[in-house]
């Protein structure tokens, strides 16, 4: 079957790398492609990741080389140039990445020479090339994360021992980026590390060069962030570990635990103070959740972050049980070896698609009366899945990208508070019922 | 060879004489526009905007029972997940299934790219035509393909008998205008060429035997009815209640009112032939279309500007009236209307008496919206217009009479827009979707310049812009905090000069 997509997850590398540009501080994009390629691909995020919106910089204020037709039959190296320098007149940044898109990549532009010619002359300017055809918005988050830390930054002259990068998690394509890294922030700190997570308000363009420093990478995926991780320690020596993101007081135990372990630090007495705090609130919600039977079937559709965590946090914490995990990023062969494990999952992207795998492995009853279907039935996916639950009377939660019913600011499922964050907004869809 | 016999439609770039970077006033900018040097502006720096890939997926999103098929690498599409629910939502309004649009891509990879995307768009038509069962697909051609030069009409012509679907294609790659208003052509060609725009015998009527006295009646009261029948072509901007405005108004006429192309079905757009009259309702939206009916069906048009503000809903509605002899009663509707209207926006019209403002957005739109605003005793203190082309002139000669003084810029640029509002101080700012954010950022008061769910048009449309403003100016706070905690990316020294000073002759 040939590889097109019905309603991409995703986007383009260009997208990716301008989401991801968007939430770091004083960089500034300055995207070498028609007008517009910005403003569509940042509508991706502003709406379809709980309405992410425009940072300092980005969206419509996002400098453009704007080619037309002369430049796609002449070359744009000209046009770009002049965007540069301008922008640089213009625009007040710390660092200014070109990402450029296909049709640019095509007419073989030299952007690479041309940002060179500026980084000469002492002007903070790199180049990275993020065409479509090349990678969807998951690449294109490793493309800008890997030129400036891989290729920008200079190698590090010493290490701070206690500082950690937090890799993986992928602006707008993870709706909740925002909430998780600030959860896994508060945690790490508390254990008395300090955290670069560098996409969120309180980050500064001073975590972005102290990167280099950081003695150990944390990378919240089993699949994006692991080549970055990499290539990060061939150049800064700073070892990485590979982590799920941890959803809930169970999975975040263990998750402090093996920090700390890796530290040599002690995680017994912030483990057990927030599980007095998280079990506070939950145990008082136990009469609700048990006396109006909030036990559940699942079927999640998320990308491949959010697979494994999610599924744990429905099974191991809430007891419910997990009917179908679907991953809908397009993935190879050894990315989805990589998510093997405890939880099954099928790798399927079309909202169709799912919606015909769903009432494939679970028909339903066509009027039979003695037949075990999987109701009640709670889809937690992306906003494309609410379609597929109306259709099955299912109860509906949008957790994955693309995510447009409900706004998102700093709410995050990671960790303890995220943890109780899911299990309120899970719960609240099913009282919103009411009255 | 005309462009309707062409298969890829022309942008706009060489249709009309257009431009999209310019500033001085409305004579000036008429005057430029004649000339021809409104083709040589340009900028040295440019933002991010859209293409007119862009708003011709807008307009496709809203067709009943289409899917969409994007010929192109990934990222394209990106933007149909909003354009899929927006569009629902225009259905519901209209009284139709809301129904999400399906749509896919052909994903070209870089093998695609250099060794072509034909194949793999003829399977993602079969596949679109299989799985959902549309009546039409649109097939939209991007960049990539255009460059790498796949023959996409080549496909479509081999795909058109193997499907069931009516198989349009859209030729939009953004690199070849820069106007996102070359959308409006893009679409109407595809729509021109790719479907029946005339009723089929037996499908959509039973023919009767010649000379029979059934026959002949029936003739009659079909032409007739026929007669009395105007095609209004809306657009993107132009809500349900616009809508229902210029239908009460046209219908007081006695004419029936029919909306086309968005959010029509592919029954119903082959009744396109079956009216005495088509109607814009902009001068930049459908004038490529509408001489196309005229040349194919021989059905005269009416191009009158919009609807918006007293003087142009009465010019608009005559100018309709004039072809079916009805321009006294327009005229006596008008003034009825506007008795109505005046008596209601009495108490909107104290309050936002010298309220200067700054309007912002589609170039037929603010122009009418600018003048309006000006016989009403706002201080207009500057037009920005997303574009210019010839069609815009009447509009524009307009406001050289009546605000001849007037800045008007040519500008869809947030950092010129940003440079005016804090140089010019508006209490009030008009202006496009998609900036209003930015705007709050800045501490000033703005409106929507359109919103497909409230009323622009006619009588009722003036009542509710007011009523708009003045709600807006009730509380402020909002934005006033805000803006005190935002940090703009642009250099202070640039508000020190010329907001156009990125601009080139």
């Amino acid at each position: 079957m040939p590889d097109f997509i019905e309603s991409p997850r995703t986007a383009c590398a260009l997208a990716g790398a301008l989401s991801t540009i968007s939430c770091l501080p004083g960089v500034i994009p300055i995207i070498h492609t028609t007008l517009g390629c910005g403003g569509n691909l940042a509508n991706a995020v502003a709406f379809g990741s709980g309405y992410l919106g425009g940072g300092y910089c980005s969206g419509a204020q996002a400098p453009s080389s704007g080619v037309t037709e002369t430049e796609i039959v002449f070359g744009g190296a000209e046009r770009l140039h002049e965007q540069i320098r301008n922008t640089l007149e213009l625009i007040d940044g710390k660092l200014y990445i070109v990402a450029t898109g296909c049709m640019t990549e095509m007419i073989g532009d030299d952007t690479d020479g041309v940002a060179n010619g500026f980084l000469d002359e002492g002007e903070p300017v790199i180049a990275v090339s993020t065409p479509s055809f090349k990678g969807d918005s998951y690449h294109g988050y490793e493309i800008v994360l890997d030129a400036i830390f891989n290729r920008y930054l200079p190698r590090a002259e010493h290490k701070n021992p206690k500082l950690v990068n937090i890799f993986g998690l992928i602006p707008g394509y993870d709706p909740f980026f925002r909430g998780d890294l600030e959860e896994m922030e508060r945690l790490l700190t508390s254990l008395g590390l300090e955290v670069n997570t560098f996409f969120t308000p309180s980050q500064t363009f001073e975590n972005i060069t102290s990167a280099p420093t950081a003695a150990l990478n944390i990378v919240f995926s089993r699949v994006w962030g692991k080549t970055l991780a990499g290539r990060f320690e061939q150049r800064h020596g700073t070892p990485y570990i590979i982590c799920d993101l941890p959803i809930g007081p169970e999975a975040t135990d263990e998750f402090l635990r093996r920090i700390a372990e890796w530290f040599g630090l002690d995680a017994g007495h912030v483990i057990e103070r927030e599980n007095r705090i998280f079990y506070g609130y939950f145990e008082r919600a136990a009469d609700a959740f048990c006396d109006q039977d909030l036990k559940f079937y699942a079927i999640t559709v998320t990308n491949s972050n959010y697979a494994i965590p999610l599924a744990r946090f429905l099974s191991r914490e809430l007891g419910w049980v997990v009917a179908d995990s679907f991953v809908t990023d397009k993935l190879t062969d050894e990315q989805k070896a990589a998510l093997s494990g405890d939880y099954p999952l099928q790798f399927r992207t079309g909202v169709q698609e799912i919606a015909r795998a769903i009432s494939k492995n679970h028909p339903n009853s066509r009027g039979r009366r003695y037949f075990d279907d999987i109701t009640p039935l709670y889809i937690i996916g992306s906003s494309l899945e609410k379609r597929t639950a109306n259709a099955r009377g299912a109860m509906h939660l949008s957790v994955s990208f693309p995510v447009y019913d409900r706004l998102i600011t700093d709410r995050g499922y990671a960790g303890y508070r995220g943890g109780l964050h899911l299990f309120e907004d899970l719960t609240g869809r099913i009282m919103s019922l009411k009255g | 060879m005309g462009f309707y016999e062409q298969s890829v439609p022309p942008v706009r770039d060489t249709r009309l004489k257009i431009g999209d970077s310019y500033h001085g006033n409305a004579c000036g900018l008429v005057n430029c526009g004649r000339d021809g040097c409104l083709l040589q502006k340009n900028r040295g720096f440019w933002q991010a905007n859209a293409c007119q890939m862009a708003l011709t997926l807008m307009m496709a999103a809203t067709v009943e029972n289409a899917a969409i098929v994007m010929h192109a690498p990934g990222g394209c599409g990106a933007l149909l997940h909003s354009l899929s629910v927006q569009s629902a939502k225009g259905k519901a309004r209209r009284g139709k299934e809301p129904k999400a649009v399906p749509w896919l891509s052909t994903n070209l990879t870089e093998a695609d790219v250099i060794g072509g995307g034909e194949k793999k768009l003829l399977e993602t038509i079969k596949y679109a035509d299989r799985e959902f069962r549309p009546e039409i697909i649109f097939v939209v051609v991007t960049c990539a393909p255009s460059i790498i030069g796949d023959d996409a009409e080549e496909v479509v012509r081999q795909a058109r008998p193997q499907v069931s679907a009516d198989v349009v294609s859209l030729h939009c790659p953004g690199f070849r205008s820069r106007v996102v208003a070359s959308a409006y052509d893009a679409f109407y060609h595809g729509i021109l060429r790719g479907l029946e725009l005339s009723p089929k015998p037996w499908v959509d009527f039973r023919p009767l035997p010649q000379g029979s006295p059934e026959s002949e009646l029936a003739e009659k009261n079909y032409q007739f009815e026929r007669s009395r029948t105007v095609n209004v072509w809306n657009a993107t901007s132009i809500g349900p209640v616009d809508e229902e405005e210029v239908r009460r108004l046209l219908s007081a006429l006695g004419l029936k009112v029919r909306f086309f192309a968005e959010y029509s079905s592919r029954d119903e757009l082959r009744m396109v032939s079956e009216a005495a009259l088509n109607v814009s309702m902009c001068n930049v939206h459908d004038d490529y279309m509408l001489k196309f009916l005229e040349e194919k069906f021989g059905t005269p048009y009416v191009i009158a500007g919009m609807p918006i503000g007293f003087r142009h809903t009465r010019q608009w509605l005559v100018s309709v009236a004039r072809h079916f002899g009805l321009e006294k009663q327009a005229n006596a509707l008008a003034d009825y209307e506007e008795g109505l209207a005046r008596e209601a926006i009495g108490p909107f019209v104290e309050q936002v008496r010298g309220k200067k403002v700054l309007i912002c957005g589609g170039v037929v739109r603010v122009g009418a919206e600018a003048t309006m605003l000006a016989e009403l005793g706002l201080d207009v203190l500057g037009i920005r217009t997303y574009h210019y082309d010839d069609g815009a002139e009447p509009v524009y000669e307009d406001v050289v009479k009546n605000l001849p003084d007037t800045p008007v810029a040519v500008s869809n640029q947030l950092f010129e827009l940003t440079h005016q509002i804090k140089t010019l101080k508006p209490d009030i700012v008009i202006s496009h979707n998609g900036t209003q954010g930015y705007i709050a950022k800045l501490g000033v008061p703005s409106v929507q310049l359109w919103n497909v769910d409230s009323a622009f048009f006619g009588y009722t449309g003036i009542y509710q812009i007011l009523r708009r403003i003045v709600f807006e100016l009730k509380n402020t706070s909002y934005r006033d905090r805000l803006s005190k905690h935002v940090r703009l990316p642009y250099k202070p020294s640039y508000f020190e000069g010329d907001a156009f000073k990125y601009i080139k002759d």
